[in-house]
């Protein structure tokens, strides 16, 4: 087998261990987790005899083993059991919602990357001046607010006050505004800094002096020269980050009631609905390994050193 | 023949955390039209500083305290950076660096990089700037031109990657190449060829070369006019047959006697007693008293100033 073939099948493999592995944790952690989904369902007036009904419908009677080998063997045929509460195929449940907190998580996580490279390549090129210190500060300004608390104070200020926005739902297409803002804004943080650190230490490069000796345009030397060099750290940030924003995205969704992923796990950890909360899950994981997948193929496409190595 | 670049007085200083080092502390030299000029003196003596303040391509801590530097009859120093890359850098005044691995950029093939030094005259279409990367490429003796066009540096060698360079540099078409010390990262053996390369491109386009090196033994070989340098200053400016000849200066003197031929080298190998003095805190009046040993009290107050001994010959020493 040729190392590249190798490569890959070793990434594939890993890939589908880590999200068995995270359904495994997340099964047993839900099941052991106190709380009746019968008795969610049906409210604590209902008889026994239901109860049981119930339960004996979903088998939750019978031993975690069984019960999770049963849920793998239906996924194995693509089947992600029914929901519980809404008592629907959890398929369409998801194939429902999942648009838009692609939506969302999407233009969040572009508002980030966009405007934390922008600003770190702002920052580094006047170093030490106000907009230095503005980078930093407004950083620290997003890091340290929870995304929920941004959420709501926005939704006050632009949706009530200024009217400028929808306040919740998904309405019209200026319905993403606040909550993409939201989710980015905090994230934007993450990648300015080490986008300014990454491009001070490239433009210190021998390599972009002999572009200026050369006689390269000032903005070339910086468009192209550095930044395609102080690029490729962040590639692996962005894949860092990722769980993050996907994190973040399900706080966000509840506050401004947007009909996601998000919201739906919330509710479905709620009514304890295990199938529900458990495809959700999986996804995730899914999402995030094909994010980590995705950033090394990204990777030895920007640096030629990788590419010949592997 | 008829100056350059005529480098006056040039003074530069560094803001470190441990304070302002002196890196220049007046540095005089003229390079006549079509020579081969070297400017000798050991590590850490300002020859690269002086070659970055041709460019001014100096670090941010760099303050340019004083001086000219007139390159056909304009000073560098009173250009803005604008200026400075528009009118003078890459088609008047181009520079090989040091260390040919990290002057290349990484993530861009060989014909994009040279590629780059063509655009910025002329306009053609992709196969034609193909074509000149390729000739450009060829002007260098380098083997296997048209497979190296898609490679990027780093499966390269170093002496490839330097003649790479060169080549980038040359593609700018300029009429000084500054070169900074660029056969200390290569092998022996490639330092030859390369030196052979170079030498025929300066005669071939006729270009003025300003060659910065450590290495007496190139200098002897293709240098025209040399100037010693010594802890920020110029201390001779001598024809190179001369500097072998006869040095003036007693730094010069010790330089060339330190290193001589294989026959004469375990009877006559004298070194330079003591080291090179900090910039930070340099010796007063002449820097090299400390390690002189003709120095006199003069010596320890004033700074010698360089004078005329010879033809072409100028030496900055109380005692000459």
């Amino acid at each position: 087998m040729s190392n590249r073939k190798k490569y890959w099948t070793n990434k594939i493999i890993r890939t589908i261990i880590t999200a068995i592995g995270v359904t495994l944790i997340a099964f047993l952690i839900l099941h052991l987790t106190p709380g009746d989904p019968a008795r969610i369902m049906l409210g604590s007036y209902a008889s026994e005899e239901n109860l049981e009904a119930v339960r004996e419908k979903y088998n939750l009677n019978e031993p975690l083993y069984i019960q999770y080998w049963a849920w793998i063997s239906s996924l194995a045929k693509g089947d992600l059991g029914t929901s519980i509460r809404y008592n629907r195929s959890v398929n369409t449940l998801i194939k429902d919602r999942i648009g838009p907190t692609l939506v969302l998580t999407l233009t969040g996580l572009i508002i980030s990357v966009v405007l934390g490279v922008v600003m770190g390549i702002l920052a580094a090129l006047k170093r030490n001046s106000w907009l230095d210190y503005l980078t930093t500060v407004q950083a620290i300004f997003w890091i340290s607010i929870p995304s929920f608390w941004l959420g709501i104070l926005f939704l006050y200020i632009f949706g009530l006050q200024l009217r400028w926005v929808p306040i919740a739902g998904m309405v019209s297409y200026t319905s993403v505004i606040l909550p993409a803002l939201s989710l980015g804004l905090r994230q934007e943080a993450w990648f300015a800094r080490p986008m300014r650190a990454e491009m001070l230490e490239v433009l210190n490069q021998e390599y972009i002096r002999a572009a200026k000796a050369k006689g390269l345009k000032y903005y070339i030397v910086v468009t192209k020269h550095a930044l395609r060099n102080a690029l490729i750290p962040i590639i692996t940030m962005l894949a860092l980050r990722l769980p993050w924003i996907i994190g973040g995205s399900v706080v966000i969704e509840v506050v401004f009631s947007w009909g996601g992923i998000g919201s739906l796990l919330v509710n479905s950890v709620k009514a304890r609905d295990y199938p529900v909360v458990q495809a959700i899950l999986l996804l995730i994981s899914i999402a995030v390994v094909l994010a980590n997948l995705f950033a090394d193929i990204i990777y030895t496409w920007v640096d030629p050193r990788i590419r010949t190595e592997g | 023949m008829s100056k350059l670049l005529d480098i006056n007085d040039l003074k530069v200083y560094f803001n470190t955390e441990e304070g302002v080092v002196k890196a220049l502390a007046g540095v005089n030299f003229k390079i006549d039209k079509g020579s081969f000029h070297g400017l000798i003196g050991e590590t850490g003596c300002g020859k690269s500083v002086t070659g970055l303040s041709i460019l001014k391509l100096l670090d941010n801590n760099a303050l340019i305290e004083g001086g000219k530097i007139i390159y056909k009859d304009e000073n560098l120093l009173d250009k803005t950076e604008k200026q400075m890359q528009r009118d003078f850098r890459g088609n008047e005044i181009a520079m090989i660096f040091q260390d040919p691995g990290s002057s290349l950029n990484p993530v861009f093939t060989i014909q994009d990089q040279i590629q780059e030094s063509v655009k910025m005259y002329k306009k053609a279409s992709k196969q034609e700037y193909r074509n000149i990367v390729i000739e450009e490429l060829k002007k260098v003796k380098l083997p296997d031109v048209e497979g190296l066009l898609d490679k990027y540096p780093h499966q390269l060698s170093g002496g490839m990657k330097q003649r790479v360079m060169i080549a980038m540099m040359l593609a700018c078409n300029p009429n000084l190449l500054i070169a900074d010390e660029p056969t200390t990262a290569l092998d022996v053996s490639i330092q030859a060829q390369f030196l052979q390369v170079l030498k025929n491109l300066k005669e071939k386009f006729d270009m003025t070369v300003l060659y910065i090196t450590h290495d007496l033994a190139v200098v002897s070989e293709i240098c025209d006019y040399v100037s010693v340098m010594y802890a920020g200053r110029i201390v001779e400016n001598v024809p190179v047959r001369e500097l072998f000849k006869n040095p003036i200066h007693p730094y010069s003197y010790k330089l060339v006697h330190s290193v001589l031929g294989v026959k004469t080298l375990l009877e006559n190998l004298e070194e330079i007693p003591g080291s090179v003095p900090r910039l930070i805190d340099p010796p007063s009046g002449c820097r090299f008293h400390p390690r002189c040993e003709e120095a006199t009290d003069i010596c320890k107050t004033k700074v010698p100033q360089l004078k005329k001994i010879g033809k072409n010959h100028y030496v900055a020493c109380h005692r000459r």
